[in-house]
């Protein structure tokens, strides 16, 4: 079943064009990656799924249905702007949290306790949340937006502000919520980290899709690959126009394949001049598939 | 829907209402109130005049019976105000008894001493002696006594009855009654109670108002600043959050003007017969009661013009809340306001002597000085209502309504923009967005 499905979205402010023209749909039970710069268009779309602003055009519907305020109930969002009432005790907070979820009472104050415990906060829960550290705030922050079991978990940037161990527990929780079902949309601009855990990702820039699918499908239609050779001897290899692009090091060199260069070849020329230590064929990183892609989706723009 | 407004409502008045700050505030001024007039009884007890007593020396003999009969008043406390000796002086003995009387005066056994010589009916003159001869009421009620008396023995000596003659006085006295003319009639009024306390009630809705909206101001600003808004629109929309902020923080002032106006109309209505159940009699305190103009009805307008009000002016401060960053900008930005509600309160002073001028009326129905000028017209007008109470009503239902349809798409944009505080001319410009 498809949980969000997302066609041909707009929004504007003013002259600025903040989404342009964008669609995407998550099938349940996904770690979805929205991934893009900073100010590329990520905070909106997931406020138009949020209800929170309207989209200028297009449709989203979530679990088959046009959205509506209901439905957002059956969504857990944390926004990367995020903060709590300073003077609330956390309990209270947690609890003003479910009850905007349109939670049972009952289930609400099981549910608070078994997540303060489980982030091991349970010593705070009277406490007003001033008080709190800035990472305990947002394991605070983290609760509510789960506590209400949603179907759609929306995360923007959610490791932020969290230390290592920190960061380890709430991925440990993603992990199992999905394994529970739960589809998750985990918005960053840091790539590295949406790499490890998203299947699916949308890459935005300047509020225009630059690429959409599955990672591994993305990794292996990305053509270019990159090879690392720890050599001794002539770099006269280099010289090839198999190669697009190189960082030499003296002993180590970083080779970017030309399109439908042969790698084959390449380490052939390396051999007839050099001693090779090591050849190593590397999978690009979202990093260069992004960059790449930006840079060609940009450059179509300055023609068109 | 419905119950995540509820949720917010119970959040906004909850987490205020628990607060010592307002627990304090609201429970002063009944305190006051009692502390006000338990210490007038009490000051009433301990500096109540007690009984003076006063020697008459009657060279007349016909003088001190009638003397003490009309001087026959009573303290509030019940007691005599004065008491009177009557002393004989035999011939010669007259300056051996004065020098009595003043050694009587001295040891504090006497206020005072009357002396009424024989031909006080020719003369009209008598000597009234005293420790203290500052108190002019006491000097000019024992003069007119004395007037009285002499004036009647004079005309019987003329042949005239004396009594027909002040019977016939009395019945030629004519009363000036005074009358407050409004469109529908002629009623008496009590006169200065009514602006007072018209003053004091404008007074407080007027503080009420600037109050709770700068709470709500407040409340919206700290969503902003703190970064809390989004994550609470993401589950309830805009205009739920707004009219449940409002609706909170509108709830808190109604407890407290609930407690106030309750208390006063409590106090005004029981607490006569209640202190005399507890065996209390004070009938300075009593009078002052009764001078305090403040009925049901009045109360009951309190309370419609405050809720008008609030809705009103809270509309103006949640667009204001959500179009600045900070409280700085948030002050700067509602001074214009206040100023223009404070102008309401300027315009009540004179609207309040003449409530029925055209001026008045029109000046009524503008939708900014509505609460404060209205009302103070119903106030002073009470029991009868004045022209265009009803008019007044709709007008300023349907321009809240409107005001909090531009607030609300105001509030909407405005409470997830961070950074520079828009210009009014780019907060309209919000008003048309989708």
């Amino acid at each position: 079943m498809k949980v969000l499905e997302v066609e041909n979205i707009n929004k504007s402010f003013g002259h600025f064009k903040a989404v342009d023209n964008i669609s995407f749909s998550i099938e349940e039970g996904v770690i979805f990656g929205l991934l893009g710069p900073n100010g590329a268009g990520k905070t909106t779309t997931i406020r138009m799924i949020m209800n929170i602003i309207i989209p200028d055009s297009g449709r989203i519907s979530l679990m088959g249905n046009s959205k509506t305020r209901s439905t957002t109930d059956f969504i857990g969002y944390l926004p990367e702007e995020r903060g709590m009432y300073r003077k609330m005790k956390v309990e209270n907070l947690l609890f003003f949290q479910t009850k905007l979820k349109s939670m049972p009472k009952k289930d609400a104050r099981k549910a608070i306790d078994l997540w303060v415990e489980r982030m091991e906060l349970s010593d705070w829960k009277k406490k007003k949340s001033e008080e709190l550290s800035k990472g305990m705030q947002q394991k605070i922050q983290f609760i509510s937006t789960v506590l209400h079991r949603p179907k759609l978990l929306i995360l923007d940037e959610p490791f932020g502000g969290l230390d290592p161990i920190n960061q380890n527990l709430i991925k440990d929780i993603l992990l199992e919520l999905k394994s529970q079902g739960t589809t998750i949309i985990f918005s960053t601009h840091i790539l590295e980290s949406a790499e490890k855990l998203c299947e699916e990702i949308f890459l935005i820039n300047r509020g225009k899709q630059v690429l959409n699918g599955r990672l591994s499908d993305i990794k292996k239609s990305f053509g270019r690959k990159n090879v690392r050779i720890e050599y001794e001897g002539s770099d006269a290899f280099l010289k090839s126009d198999q190669i697009k692009r190189y960082d030499n090091y003296g002993n180590t060199v970083e080779i970017t394949m030309a399109p439908g260069g042969d790698i084959q070849k390449v380490l052939k020329d390396a051999v007839d001049g050099a001693v090779i230590h090591k050849f190593e064929i590397m999978d690009p990183s979202l990093n260069d598939i992004f960059i790449d892609s930006v840079r060609s989706s940009e450059d179509e723009g300055a023609v068109s | 829907m419905r119950k995540k407004m509820f949720a917010v409502i119970q959040r906004e008045y909850i987490t205020r209402a628990k607060s010592k700050g307002f627990i304090i505030v609201t429970l002063i001024f009944p305190l006051i109130l009692v502390l006000l007039f338990s210490g007038y009884f009490i000051f009433s007890k301990i500096f109540q005049p007690s009984t003076k007593t006063f020697t008459i020396i009657d060279q007349t003999g016909m003088v001190f019976e009638e003397f003490a009969r009309i001087q026959s008043d009573k303290l509030p406390g019940g007691e005599p105000k004065y008491s009177f000796i009557k002393k004989d002086v035999a011939p010669g003995g007259m300056e051996k008894a004065l020098a009595d009387l003043q050694a009587e005066v001295n040891r504090k056994e006497l206020s005072g001493y009357l002396v009424i010589p024989e031909d006080i009916i020719e003369k009209r003159e008598a000597k009234y002696s005293a420790r203290n001869v500052s108190d002019f009421e006491e000097l000019e009620s024992f003069s007119r006594s004395l007037s009285w008396i002499v004036t009647n023995v004079r005309l019987e000596q003329k042949g005239w009855p004396a009594k027909k003659i002040r019977s016939e006085m009395e019945k030629g006295r004519v009363k000036l009654v005074s009358q407050q003319i409004t469109e529908k009639g002629e009623i008496e009024k009590s006169g200065l109670s009514s602006f007072m306390m018209t003053y004091i009630l404008t007074y407080v809705m007027f503080l009420m108002i600037i109050i709770y909206g700068g709470i709500l101001m407040r409340s919206v600003i700290e969503e902003k600043t703190q970064r809390i808004t989004e994550s609470i629109v993401s589950s309830i929309s805009p205009l739920g959050l707004m009219f449940g902020k409002m609706l909170g923080i509108c709830a808190l002032g109604l407890t407290q003007l609930l407690v106030f106006g309750g208390f006063l109309l409590g106090t005004i209505t029981f607490a006569e017969p209640l202190l005399k159940k507890f065996g209390v009699q004070s009938a300075g305190l009593f009078e002052i009661i009764k001078q305090v103009h403040f009925t049901a009805p009045v109360f009951g307008f309190l309370i419609l013009f405050f809720l008008l009000g609030f809705v009103f002016y809270s509309g103006l401060y949640a667009a204001l809340g959500a179009m600045v960053n900070t409280e700085d900008e948030g002050q700067q930005l509602q001074m214009p306001l206040v100023v223009l509600f404070f102008l309401s309160y300027f315009i009540m002073f004179s609207v309040a002597r003449n409530p029925d001028t055209a001026r008045a009326f029109w000046v009524s129905l503008i939708p900014f000085f509505t609460p404060i000028v209205m009302f103070a017209r119903i106030s002073v007008s009470d029991p009868i209502l004045p022209s265009g109470t009803f008019l007044s009503l709709v007008i300023m239902a349907l321009s809240t309504i409107l005001l909090i349809w531009v607030a609300a798409k105001i509030y909407r944009v405005g409470i997830l923009m961070y950074g520079k505080k828009p210009s009014f001319k780019e907060a309209l410009k919000w008003i048309r967005y989708k």
